[in-house]
């Protein structure tokens, strides 16, 4: 039933406001095709990106991946955080990490998401930040790496979105945007920093590739 | 469904251009195959994708053109809306505009509407006087005056570039004086888009072939006085013998097409120093091998107008 509702609102519905009313393309989409579980991590400028990307992957596999959200924003409205648990298929966490026992913790919680062979969704400079500036990545993602690295990570960058929808708006308008679909992202160490340098630097290799096209 | 495609029996003048432009489509299809057969290359995969465009716009424009004014009306205005989104996604508006571009492209439908209703005078008034005073002083009431000026000059202009010029061509087969036989409206708009890119073809080819003093060397290397002036002389002839579309005498047909050949150059020129100004060589890449869609419209949005209003003088008058 899950399947099927999300199948309709992303893969049909959003993908069609997408290609024809806001003008954005996908490009080397056929990556996320033939892989089962990844995690997904892209830049984030936009409430959209995250219905962007859910209309990107394939049918097959959508009700098994989850878009991360911060809980303290969206908690705040019981509609948001309706709409973003049942029809974008959200996941949302703490922004802190447990410190007492009982608490739920953000990097437990992902963790848990993956052991149980779903995807993830994470935009690791943690905020929209503002448009076509890179923010620093928080360390989550690093420590989820560590903890699974035979998972694929697949880098994304999403382009003009902010245009479209940008912080604070609630109108959408038709801007051309486009999304490039990365390769997946070969760590050689698994050191924190080194890991957050490679990550962030194959967002922005998906970034030069995306305005080639 | 009856509404839109009322019949599509075509008179026979109709039916021999689209016949032709087929065989035009099918002759060059067949050489590309025979050459990328024997001779591969880049180039000839460049090419072969432009035809496989030229197929797609071909078809496309051919149904919408003869499929009757309802068709026509609505395929213009949905091209009118993906060259206004082009132009926005370049023109780096304020958030503050972010409103008044709604009422842009809301533009769209109501322009459209007019030349399907063949309204003549609200359709020409509409854009250049009431939204030329609306548009600016909805900007004002947003309150943010910082660059103001800008969006005042911009969001209006880029109202004539998207949507009046290309407009004109649906007005062509919905004024209710010059449509007293179908035909008529579907024979002119047949004409001027063939003319048009003929146009481009012919100041192409020329340029290629003798070009040597550039008109624009700032703007456009490609343009020179040589394209332009083969471009002139051989869209008018062409024209002249293209005349069995149109119910045009023969000297009206020469002043026609010269002016079909003017403005569609002015066109191209100014779309090229716009893009210029934004530093990309296409404005999308929506068309394969084409770029955007006002890359390939360009002409057409200057030549469109003018033709109609020529016309329109010379038929009523």
């Amino acid at each position: 039933m899950k399947k099927l509702l999300l199948i309709f609102v992303h893969s049909i519905l959003w993908r069609k406001i997408f290609t024809f009313f806001v003008g954005l393309r996908f490009y080397n989409t056929e990556i996320l095709k033939h892989r089962k579980q990844y995690i997904l991590i892209a830049n984030h400028n936009s409430h959209l990106d995250s219905m962007a990307i859910m209309s990107a992957i394939p049918f097959k596999n959508i009700h098994r991946v989850h878009p991360i959200a911060a809980e303290n924003f969206f908690s705040k409205n019981a509609i948001k955080k309706f709409m973003m648990v049942h029809f974008v298929n959200a996941v949302l966490i703490p922004t802190r990490r447990a410190k007492n026992e009982g608490e739920s913790d953000p990097i437990e919680m992902m963790g848990k998401l993956l052991r149980h062979g779903e995807s993830i969704i994470l935009y690791p400079e943690g905020t929209r930040g503002e448009p076509g500036v890179m923010q620093d990545f928080k360390k989550g993602l690093a420590l989820l790496i560590q903890m699974y690295p035979d998972i694929d990570v697949i880098p994304i960058y999403i382009e003009g979105l902010h245009q479209t929808m940008p912080k604070g708006a609630s109108l959408i308008l038709p801007y051309n945007c486009k999304m490039y679909v990365g390769n997946p992202i070969t760590f050689d160490s698994y050191k924190i920093e080194d890991i957050l340098g490679v990550a962030k630097s194959s967002i922005l290799d998906a970034k030069n590739q995306s305005s080639l096209r | 469904m009856n509404k839109l495609i009322p019949n599509l029996e075509l008179g026979a003048q109709l039916q021999m251009v689209v016949a032709v432009i087929f065989s035009i489509l099918v002759f060059s299809s067949l050489i590309f195959f025979a050459w990328k057969k024997l001779k591969p290359g880049a180039l000839i995969e460049e090419l072969v994708v432009r035809l496989k465009s030229w197929w797609v716009i071909c078809f496309v424009f051919l149904f919408a053109a003869l499929a009757g004014p309802m068709a026509t009306c609505i395929g213009l205005g949905i091209l009118s809306f993906f060259a206004l989104r082009e132009l926005y996604t370049h023109l780096k508006l304020r958030e503050s505009d972010r409103s008044i571009l709604l009422v842009c492209y809301l533009c769209v439908p109501v322009q459209y509407y007019f030349a399907y209703k063949g309204w003549y005078n609200l359709f020409v008034s509409f854009l250049p006087v009431f939204m030329f005073i609306s548009i600016p002083f909805l900007l004002v009431m947003t309150g943010d005056t910082k660059d103001i000026v800008r969006s005042m000059g911009l969001m209006p202009s880029s109202l004539m570039i998207g949507i009046f010029g290309i407009s004109h061509m649906a007005m062509l087969v919905c004024h209710p004086a010059l449509n007293t036989n179908p035909d008529v409206g579907k024979g002119l708009l047949l004409f001027l888009i063939f003319l048009t890119q003929i146009n481009d073809v012919m100041q192409f080819t020329f340029g290629k072939l003798f070009g040597k003093h550039k008109i624009m060397p700032t703007v456009s290397p490609n343009k020179t006085w040589e394209g332009f002036i083969g471009g002139l002389i051989s869209t008018t002839v062409i024209g002249y013998f293209m005349g069995f579309l149109t119910p045009l005498h023969s000297w009206q047909l020469i002043v026609v097409s010269f002016s079909v050949a003017l403005f569609g150059f002015i066109g191209d020129a100014i779309v090229s120093a716009i893009k210029r100004d934004f530093g990309v060589k296409d404005l999308g890449d929506s068309i394969p091998g084409h770029g955007g869609y006002l890359d390939r419209i360009d002409s057409l949005t200057t030549a469109a107008s003018p033709f109609f209003h020529i016309v329109y003088l010379m038929i009523l008058i």
